[in-house]
């Protein structure tokens, strides 16, 4: 009961299939080209990574280590972005977004990659130079730090690692999974596929929400292990989503310019997209907001020292730009109706809103490296960049990769039709 | 709008339009209106009008049809700059208004050690002032966009009009319509679909 | 096929086939519980025509509610009264009339305004965000949560007004010049609270309002229809509403009142799709200043406490938390209203389907997950943050003198919304009833608990004390639920409880482009979409 009958819904699917925009030529990526950016990419990332290797060796471990997670913390917070969003669109039955989520699936796919590549940076830490990036992984920190060795129960290497295998398990299951049936759907056109999306993301949003909190704890909260916040995840989160949405709006850009995906992204798209982007720089700014604001008014020195590492002295200027580039530009500059309609302004924002994303966790890891004050030297920067053009090498010519391996949107999803048909009155 | 219009339209007491046609019973005519029935064939009245070239004419519907804008040829209304600004006056006034209180008028009065100048506790006053300039400015500008509060209005009087808030739709042909003429108009909304046509005086 | 199947219209209208015109069948209750990821539920059941919902809707603002309506009123009334007489002994008398103490000085009055204050942000939830989001559904809901936010702030503001004790002082929270030079002073949380909550209950009133012009219009015509039509013309009457004995006749029909009191309410709309343009941007623009309002009053709300050094209190997730907190709490009272009266009022069911109740019971899921997350995360911040007495703290709500409150609240705000992983309890209306009292209960044991068991025991032993609420305290907030009760009550007997443009809108009858012949339409969009 309380079904269209199988006969009716192949009629509308064939209709579909038959729709022009759907044709093979604009839904899957151009072959050639892909490759040899995919191989171009790697290749960057290879190099920087080994420059990073030397940096580590020239500036010093923790510089290196730094800038390494920068890169790294910048690529999993996006990719954990796009699953969170993807469930979030499977649960809330989204229609508009058929047409776009398979971009989605392929970010949010990368999550156990970019966990992996957060893993030479703990086991280098945890085994060759002992807590030179996290204080507490030095065997001796617990014993000398009073505050540390309270805190031994969680911060020890054991934990890290279990927790780092149950992060990957359900990260890497669930993405790959979403990913996997939407790609079925393609094959089969079973349409209750995606109910099943449906239940596999209920139950794993949850697990999803509390890993993210304490995968933030682990990899960036606890580079000061002094320092605690109760809205840590949700502020790692947050981030993510713009991050993911903004890499998701550069791709259909890219594609766009390539000619193809024509007509499947729409200006009624990148609207809503642009919305999306709009909304969560909003709440990004909320969350920085309230988690500056109460420690800056409550002044208690055990986590006010944070704060004012970031806020005052060396790092203040960075504090205001993320303040200013990632919420007051990306505010009024998509604000507009246009703006957010054309591919290539809201190509722009999102590049930009990406950009920031990066400053996000340089201002979150890289003042460790400056205790007391001192300003970071503008010549060791070229590290960091070595360290972000590594991982973003690395990341996106996986994401390359993934996205040739597939057509570029969802061939038979139920909710195609609506999408095609998408429009945003008023 | 004139302001002659204007003064017609809210006072109709006082001053009237100078009607160029009248009905037989000799009443100055306001305009016509016609009737549609379901909200399809008012869509694609709608789009016939436009086409038409009709300038002073109008849909009235029970609910927002989705899309008639384009149907009708409606621009985009301005009132989100008129909020824009309002946001803008809120949160200058609010950041003004504190930053003067807090730190020129009413010093020596420290709370916590903050400076009296500190920028991070106005930031709550000024969103809710901003936010609520532009939730007046947007109901209040709207309204006043459409020329609304007018609670006498010449459609008002017919009878059949009263059925445009609960399922039928109205095209609406007003007579300072360059190229209204009372017979052709209406024969042109018959052709175009209406179910009954009537002639509005002015009221 | 002689039954007619709702699902099926929405089904051909949404892939583009003409809607069926063929004879209706019997009514179906769940023909909105369809599992089919191709097809949307209908919103409104058994194929109602545009006039049939404005003969429903219209129908419980213009007829007498039935038996039920008057003594209920007259309850929550004397409720209500109860609850004013108190106010007015705490004023005469004191603060001392509650059972604050030195240690515990916040408690019920605090509790009970958070506790409204929160309910109050369902509606603005409902309305602005869903708004936002698109989902049609909240048609059948947001007007009565618009309307639960307006009475919901009204009992929020009662409290903080009469906690200051003298409150022919509070006019001072006001930056008004005044003889003795004194300016409020804007550093601290309270003063933010009454900017915010001020705010929020204007913009609120302005969004409920606004919603409502279209439908006072209908009201309107309605009743000069019947004016002029000669039929709603005999004179009200001032009866005995037990005998009914007629007392007096007054000059006046009903629908003179309505066709006036509407009318002027309505401002003259008359429905052209000019203004109705204008209308829906200047909707949009209130939703969209809305959201980021609702976040803000409650993210301010908790900074009272959260800007504070107090262990339990000073705690970063506090923003996001109370609000999340707010709409899980909102939505269970939307809900707690809604089931009632769906059962009572005629036709109810087919606009407020069990597809709409279910979807609120998801919603109560969620955030009942996130507030136990927010819950969760508290617990384990306050053991890594190192700090002793925030653990102590911790320990102390989860086993000390106020146990029972802690667990209450767990239970109420974890435990109970998990039945609804079960679709049969998200789809049942006396469990979603159920669950959605406990959620009230429990959500105003969250604040309690924050609020006492963070006070009560302080640095010093010596500063420990427990608190208990005397009968005026509790007399308090009951006649609060009175106050709040009985506006609900004329709510739903005298204005438009659905929102009938709306909900005509998104009706297969509303569509302009549901039918076939939507095809030159849809190609402009290729050559729009193909640049």
């Amino acid at each position: 009961m309380s079904q269209i009958g199988a006969e009716s819904y192949e009629q509308i699917m064939a209709g579909v299939a038959a729709d022009p925009r759907m044709d093979r030529d604009n839904v899957s990526a151009p072959a050639g080209a892909a490759a040899s950016l995919s191989r171009l990419l790697l290749g960057a990332g290879a190099a920087g990574l080994a420059i990073t290797l030397v940096g580590g060796f020239v500036l010093g471990a923790q510089h290196a280590l730094a800038s390494y997670v920068v890169a790294v913390g910048a690529v999993l917070a996006a990719s954990l972005g796009a699953l969170c969003m993807l469930m979030i669109f499977h649960l809330v039955n989204a229609g508009w977004v058929a047409t776009t989520r398979r971009q989605f699936e392929n970010l949010a796919s990368l999550a156990p990659v970019a966990l992996l590549l957060m893993l030479p940076a703990l086991l280098i830490d945890l085994v060759v130079t002992k807590g030179a990036l996290w204080e507490w992984m030095n065997p001796e920190a617990a014993a000398n730090d009073f505050l540390i060795g309270q805190k031994a129960a969680y911060l020890n290497p054991v934990r890290l690692l279990v927790f780092f295998v149950l992060y990957f398990a359900l990260w890497g299951g669930v993405s790959h999974r979403l990913r996997a049936l939407s790609v079925e759907q393609d094959r089969t056109g079973d349409r209750f596929l995606t109910m099943k999306a449906r239940f596999m993301s209920a139950w794993a949003l949850p697990l999803t929400a509390l890993t993210v909190a304490f995968a933030g704890f682990d990899y960036f909260m606890s580079i000061q292990p002094h320092f605690f916040s109760t809205m840590w995840g949700v502020y790692i989160f947050a981030g993510g989503v713009c991050a993911a949405v903004a890499i998701v709006i550069l791709t259909f850009c890219f594609l766009q310019f390539v000619g193809r995906m024509q007509g499947l992204v729409t200006p009624e798209h990148y609207h809503d997209l642009g919305k999306l982007l709009f909304a969560f720089c909003c709440f990004w700014a909320y969350i920085g907001f309230s988690q500056y604001f109460l420690i800056w008014y409550a002044n208690i020195p055990e986590e006010t020292f944070w704060m004012l590492e970031r806020t005052t002295g060396a790092w203040r200027g960075t504090a205001i730009f993320l303040a200013v580039g990632h919420f007051g530009i990306p505010f009024f500059f998509l604000m507009p109706r246009t703006v957010k309609r054309r591919p290539l302004f809201i190509g722009i924002g999102a590049a930009w809103v990406l950009f920031m994303h990066v400053i996000d966790y340089v201002w979150i890891v890289r003042p460790v490296l400056h205790h007391g004050g001192h300003a970071p030297t503008p010549a060791s920067w070229w590290l960091d960049i070595a360290a972000i053009v590594g991982v973003f090498g690395i990341f996106f010519g996986l994401y390359v990769i993934r996205l040739g391996s597939v057509s570029l949107t969802p061939m038979r999803d139920p909710k195609l039709p609506e999408a095609l048909k998408h429009k945003n009155y008023v | 709008m004139v302001i002659t219009d204007l003064l017609a339209d809210y006072a109709p007491f006082l001053f009237s339009r100078k009607a160029k046609y009248a009905t037989e019973a000799g009443e100055p005519i306001w305009g016509v209106m016609a009737q549609f029935d379901d909200v399809v064939n008012a869509y694609h009245a709608a789009e016939k009008m436009r086409d038409a070239g009709f300038k002073h004419w109008d849909l009235h519907a029970p609910f927002p049809i989705h899309g008639i804008e384009e149907a009708m040829g409606i621009k985009r209304t301005i009132l989100p700059f008129i909020v824009l600004g309002a946001m803008f006056t809120g949160v200058a006034v609010a950041a003004g208004m504190q930053w003067w209180i807090t730190a020129v008028d009413y010093t020596g009065f420290t709370v916590q050690g903050k400076p009296y100048g500190a920028w991070q506790p106005f930031a709550m006053i000024i969103f809710e002032i901003g936010v609520l300039f532009s939730a007046f400015a947007s109901l209040f500008g709207m309204l006043m966009l459409n020329g609304l509060p007018r609670w006498n209005h010449p459609l008002f009087c017919k009878d059949r009009f009263l059925d445009s808030s609960d399922d039928k739709f109205f095209v609406v042909v007003e007579a300072r319509d360059p190229s209204f003429n009372p017979e052709q108009t209406s024969r042109f909304l018959r052709e175009i679909g209406a179910t009954a046509v009537e002639l509005v005086e002015d009221a | 096929m002689t039954s007619f199947h709702p699902d099926k219209v929405t089904a051909e209208r949404l892939t583009g086939n003409k809607a069926s015109t063929g004879p209706q069948g019997p009514p179906r209750d769940d023909g909105t519980l369809l599992e089919d990821p191709s097809v949307r539920s209908p919103l409104v059941l058994n194929n109602r025509s545009l006039h049939d919902v404005t003969e429903i809707v219209c129908g419980y603002a213009e007829n007498p509610p039935g038996k039920w309506w008057l003594p209920l009123f007259m309850f929550t009334a004397t409720v209500a009264g109860i609850g004013t007489l108190m106010i007015l002994y705490l004023l005469i008398t004191g603060v001392g009339v509650w059972g604050l103490n030195n240690q515990v000085g916040w408690a019920w009055d605090i509790t009970n305004f958070v506790f409204w204050i929160g309910i109050g942000h369902a509606g603005t939830l409902i309305s602005a965000i869903l708004c936002l989001f698109k989902q049609k559904w909240r048609t059948a809901v947001n007007r009565s949560a618009e309307a639960m936010t307006i009475f919901a702030v009204i009992c929020a503001g009662i409290f903080p007004g009469i906690h200051v004790g003298r409150v022919w002082f509070i006019w001072y929270v006001f930056p008004i010049p005044n003889s003795n030079a004194i300016w409020p002073n804007f550093r601290s949380p309270l003063l933010w609270d009454v900017f915010a909550v001020s705010t929020y209950a204007t913009v609120s009133l302005l969004f409920w309002f606004m919603g409502m012009i279209p439908d006072f219009a209908t009201l309107r015509d309605r009743a000069d229809k019947r004016l002029r039509a000669g039929s709603g013309l005999s004179k009200l009457s001032v009866q005995c509403p037990i005998t009914g004995i007629k007392f007096f006749s007054l000059p006046f029909s009903a629908d003179g009142v309505r066709a006036l009191v509407y009318g002027f309410l309505a401002l003259g709309w008359r429905g052209s799709s000019r203004h109705w343009h204008r209308y829906e941007a200047a909707y949009l623009i209130l939703a969209g200043v809305a959201t980021p309002l609702v976040l803000s009053v409650h993210s301010i709300v908790s900074f009272d406490f959260a800007t504070s050094v107090i262990p339990g209190w000073h705690t970063t997730i506090f923003p996001p938390y109370f609000v999340a907190g707010a709409i899980f709490g909102g939505f269970a009272m939307v809900l707690f209203l809604l089931i009632p009266a769906r059962e009572i009022f005629p036709n109810f069911k087919d606009i407020l389907t069990l597809r709409h109740l279910e979807n609120m019971a998801k919603i109560i899921l969620v955030t009942g997950m996130m507030v136990g997350f927010a819950y969760a995360m508290e617990f384990f911040i306050a053991w890594y943050g190192g700090n002793k007495f925030e653990v102590e703290v911790f320990i102390n709500r989860a086993t000390g003198p106020y146990w029972w409150a802690y667990w209450t609240m767990i239970f109420c705000n974890v435990v109970t919304p998990q039945v609804f992983w079960k679709r049969s309890m998200r789809t049942s209306p006396l469990a979603i009833w159920t669950v959605a009292l406990f959620v009230t209960v429990g959500m105003w044991f969250e604040r309690f608990v924050i609020i006492v068991s963070s006070l009560h025991r302080a640095f010093l032993p010596g500063e420990w004390h427990m608190f208990f609420p005397t009968a005026v305290d509790i007399l308090t907030f009951v006649g609060s639920c009175g106050i709040f009760l009985t506006l609900f009550l004329l709510f739903l007997r005298f204005l438009p409880i659905f929102p009938l443009a709306e909900i005509k809108a998104v009706m297969p009858q509303g569509d302009p482009h549901g039918h076939s012949d939507d095809h030159d339409q849809s190609d402009k969009n290729n050559a729009e979409g193909g640049h």
